[in-house]
C-alpha cells in the first residue's frame, strides 16, 4: 500500500520559514507506524530530516509530534487507521521553539516541571527494616491508588503543547507540570503539601487552566489529565489533600 | 512562546474536540457581551443624566444594524450563559469528566432550543414595528455612527493614555523586576471562584433582564406612547409611558413592599455581569499581550473603565429620584451586604 505523507519541515541554516514537504512511500503495511514511515524517509530519501526518538514503543516519550492535526507519539500511530490509501500530516508540537524539523526545544517544558518540585520530601528518617537498615515508606494501598493515574507520565509534551493556554501564554505552566505537582500533592508520604499548592496558585500555574479538554485525549498514557488538574483546584481551594 | 496571529491561525488548525471550539465561542461571546455592556451601562445612564443622549441612543438601537446586533447578543449571552455553567459544574465535579463532551453537545442543543422561541418572540416585535410605520426601510447609519463612534474615540483615548502612564511605569524598578518563582495568589485563587459564583448568579439576572427587555417588551417599546413599562404595574405607581427616558424611570421608581425592586435588580445585575466580564477581559488581556508595557497598559484601560462603568451606572440607578437617593443607598447596600455575606459562607 502506497502512503503519502506530508511534513513541516524548517532548517534554521537555510530556511527563513517552515514549509510542507510531501513524500510518497510504496509497500507500506497497515501495521506500519507513523514513526517507521518517518525513518524510511530518513534513510531512503532524505537524509536530513530530522526527528527525536528512542525507545520507539511508547515509553520514552520523545516523538510526540502533531500527527493529522492532534498530539500523538509517532511510534503508537498505526498506519490502519489511516484508511486504503493514507494521507498523513506531520508537524513539531505547538509552543515549543522549533529547533529543527521535528525536533522542538523542550527546555521550557521541563523548566516548568522542574518548578513543580517533582520529588517527594520527607524530612522524618526512613523506617528501619529488621536487618537494622533503613526500609522504603510503607504506604496503605488505598493511598497509593489515589495517585496512581498521574504516576504513567512519561514528560512527552503532548497534554502541554495540545492546550491552547499554553499556546497563547508559555509562561503557563501547562498541563504535564501539573500532573507531576498531583502526582505528589496526592501522596500521603509527602511533607510539602503547602509549598506545592502555593506553587501551583501563582497566577501562571492552574488558574491559567480554561477546563478546554484538550490535554485528556492528547495523551498518550491515557491519564485522565483534566481532572488531574481539576483536583489540584480543589486542593488549592480547600487548602487540603481530602477535599 | 508563540505570536498572537500564530496563537490564534494555529488555535484554528488543531484539531481538538469539542471542548476546544466551546471554548473559543465561550471567549468570544463573553467578549462580545461585555463589549456591548460597556457601550449599554453608559447609555442608560444618560437616562438619569442627559436624557436627550438618552433619546438619541435609543433612536439608534432601533436601526436595523443595531436589531441585528439584538439577536447577535442574545444568541452570545445564552450560548456563554449555558457554557459557563458546564464550565463551573465540571470545575467542582472534577472525576465526571468523561460526561464533558456529552455536556458541551447539551449546551449547543440547549443553546438551540432557548434561542428558536427568543428570535421568534424577538421577530415579532420587529415585524409589528415595521408595520406600524409608514417611512421606508432606512438603514439609519448616520444614527448608528453616531451613536457608536464616542465609544470608539473612547476607547483609543483610554488605551493611550494608558499607554503613555504604562510607559512611565517602566522606569519604576519594583514594577518591572523579572518573575523569579511561582508563588500563590490570593486574588487569582479568590477570582477562579468568583467567575464562577457570580456567573451562576448572573444566569436568572440576565435572563430576567433579557425576557423583559427582549421578548415581554422590544427595544422598539421602549418610545411607544401609552404603553406601560414591563412589571412596572406591580405598585400603585402605574404609568404609561411617552419617552425612552421616562420608560427607564417608571421602571426604576417602581415598588414593590416599599422596595425598589427594578433598582437593586439592576444593581445586582450592574455589580456581578461587569465585575465578572472585566476579569474575564483580564485573562484574555494576560493570555495573548505579552509585552510588558502593553500588557499593563491594557489592564489599567481595563480597570479604569470597570471603575468608571461601575460608578456611572451606580449614580444613575441611585440618583435617578434624588429625594430618595438616601433611602435608596441604604436599601442597596443591604442587599449588596447580604449576598456577600452569601457569597463568604459558600
Ligand atoms: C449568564 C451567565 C454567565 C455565566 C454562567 C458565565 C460563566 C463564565 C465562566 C465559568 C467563565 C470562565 C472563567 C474562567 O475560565 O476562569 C466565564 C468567562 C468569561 N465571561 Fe462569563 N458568564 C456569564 C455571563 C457573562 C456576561 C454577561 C459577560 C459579559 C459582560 C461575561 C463575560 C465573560 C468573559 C469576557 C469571560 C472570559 C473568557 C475567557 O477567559 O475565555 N460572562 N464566564
Ligand atoms: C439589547 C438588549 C437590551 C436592552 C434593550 C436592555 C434594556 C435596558 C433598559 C431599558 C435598562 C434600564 C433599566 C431597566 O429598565 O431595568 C437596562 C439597564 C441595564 N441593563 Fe440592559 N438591556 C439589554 C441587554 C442587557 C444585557 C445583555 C446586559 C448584561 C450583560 C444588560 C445589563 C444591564 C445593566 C447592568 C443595567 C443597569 C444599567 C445602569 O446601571 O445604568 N442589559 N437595560
Ligand atoms: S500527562 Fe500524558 S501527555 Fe502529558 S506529558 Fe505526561 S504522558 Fe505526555
Ligand atoms: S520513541 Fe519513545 S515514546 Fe515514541
Amino acid at each position: 500500500m502506497k502512503a503519502t505523507i506530508r511534513i513541516r519541515r524548517f532548517n534554521p541554516e537555510k530556511d527563513k520559514k517552515p514549509y510542507w514537504a510531501t513524500y510518497t512511500l510504496e509497500d507500506c503495511e497497515p501495521t506500519n507506524r507513523v514513526l517507521e514511515l518517518l525513518h524510511r524517509i530518513k534513510w531512503e530519501q532524505d537524509g536530513t530530516l530530522t526527528l527525536r526518538r528512542s525507545c520507539a514503543q511508547g515509553i520514552c516519550g520523545s516523538d510526540a509530534m502533531r500527527i493529522n492535526g492532534r498530539n500523538r507519539l509517532a511510534c503508537k500511530v498505526l498506519l490502519q487507521e489511516f484508511g486504503e490509501n493514507p494521507k498523513i500530516q506531520v508537524e513539531p508540537i505547538l509552543g515549543l521553539p522549533v529547533i529543527k524539523d521535528l525536533v522542538v526545544d523542550m527546555e521550557p517544558f521541563f523548566a516548568h516541571y522542574r518548578a513543580v518540585m517533582p520529588y517527594l520530601v520527607n524530612e522524618t528518617p526512613p523506617p528501619v527494616g529488621p536487618d537494622g537498615k533503613p526500609r522504603e515508606r510503607l504506604q496503605s494501598v488505598e493511598a497509593r491508588e489515589r495517585f496512581d493515574d498521574t504516576t504513567k507520565c512519561i514528560l512527552c509534551a503532548a497534554c502541554t503543547t495540545s492546550c491552547p493556554s499554553f499556546w497563547a501564554n508559555g509562561a503557563y505552566v501547562g498541563p504535564a507540570a501539573i500532573v507531576q505537582a498531583h502526582r505528589f500533592i496526592f501522596d500521603d508520604r509527602d511533607q510539602l503539601l503547602k509549598e506545592r499548592l502555593d506553587v501551583l496558585a501563582d497566577p501562571d500555574g492552574v488558574w491559567r487552566c480554561r477546563t478546554i479538554y484538550n490535554c485528556t485525549p492528547a495523551c498518550p498514557r491515557g491519564i485522565e489529565v483534566t481532572r488531574a488538574i481539576g483536583e489540584v483546584k480543589k486542593a488549592i481551594q480547600a487548602g487540603k489533600r481530602d477535599f | 512562546m508563540t505570536s498572537l496571529v500564530l496563537t490564534i491561525t494555529e488555535t484554528l488548525r488543531y484539531r481538538g474536540k469539542l471542548g476546544q471550539w466551546a471554548w473559543v465561542l465561550h471567549r468570544v461571546s463573553g467578549f462580545g457581551t461585555l463589549v456591548f455592556l460597556i457601550m449599554h451601562v453608559i447609555d442608560t445612564s444618560w437616562a438619569t443624566f442627559y436624557p436627550e443622549l438618552y433619546a438619541k441612543a435609543v433612536d439608534a438601537y432601533k436601526t436595523p444594524l443595531f436589531t441585528a446586533g439584538e439577536f447577535a447578543l442574545v444568541a452570545l449571552v445564552i450560548y456563554h450563559a449555558l457554557n459557563g455553567f458546564r464550565i463551573a459544574l465540571f470545575d467542582y465535579r472534577p472525576q465526571w469528566w468523561r460526561r464533558q463532551a456529552d455536556a458541551a453537545k447539551l449546551v449547543l442543543l440547549g443553546t438551540l432550543v432557548l434561542l428558536v422561541p427568543a428570535f421568534f418572540i424577538m421577530a415579532g416585535h420587529v415585524v409589528s414595528y415595521y408595520n406600524e410605520r409608514v417611512s421606508v426601510f432606512d438603514l439609519g447609519l448616520e444614527k448608528v455612527i453616531e451613536a457608536t463612534a464616542p465609544f470608539a474615540i473612547g476607547t483609543v483615548v483610554v488605551i493611550g493614555l494608558a499607554l503613555v502612564v504604562s510607559a512611565g511605569a517602566s522606569f519604576i524598578p519594583s514594577l518591572n523586576a523579572p518573575k523569579k518563582q511561582l508563588k500563590g495568589s490570593k486574588m487569582e485563587t479568590f477570582m477562579w471562584s468568583f467567575m464562577r459564583i457570580s456567573g451562576v448568579l448572573i444566569i436568572p439576572l440576565v435572563f430576567g433582564h433579557l425576557a423583559m427587555m427582549h421578548l415581554i417588551q422590544g427595544v422598539f417599546d421602549l418610545t411607544r406612547v401609552g404603553h406601560v413599562p414591563v412589571f412596572t404595574n406591580l405598585g400603585p405607581n402605574m404609568e404609561a409611558t411617552l419617552t425612552a427616558v421616562n420608560f427607564v424611570r417608571l421602571r426604576w421608581d417602581t415598588m414593590l413592599a416599599g422596595v425598589y425592586i427594578w433598582r437593586i435588580y439592576d444593581i445586582l445585575l450592574l455589580f456581578l455581569v461587569v465585575l465578572h466580564g472585566f476579569n474575564g477581559l483580564r485573562y484574555i488581556i494576560n493570555d495573548y499581550i505579552h509585552n510588558r508595557v502593553v500588557n499593563r497598559a491594557l489592564r489599567l484601560a481595563s480597570f479604569g473603565t470597570m471603575i468608571g462603568v461601575l460608578v456611572v451606572g451606580a449614580l444613575a440607578i441611585l440618583q435617578s429620584v434624588p429625594a430618595t437617593t438616601a433611602e435608596m443607598l441604604s436599601q442597596t447596600s443591604q442587599v449588596l451586604i447580604e449576598t456577600n455575606v452569601n457569597l463568604l459562607v459558600r
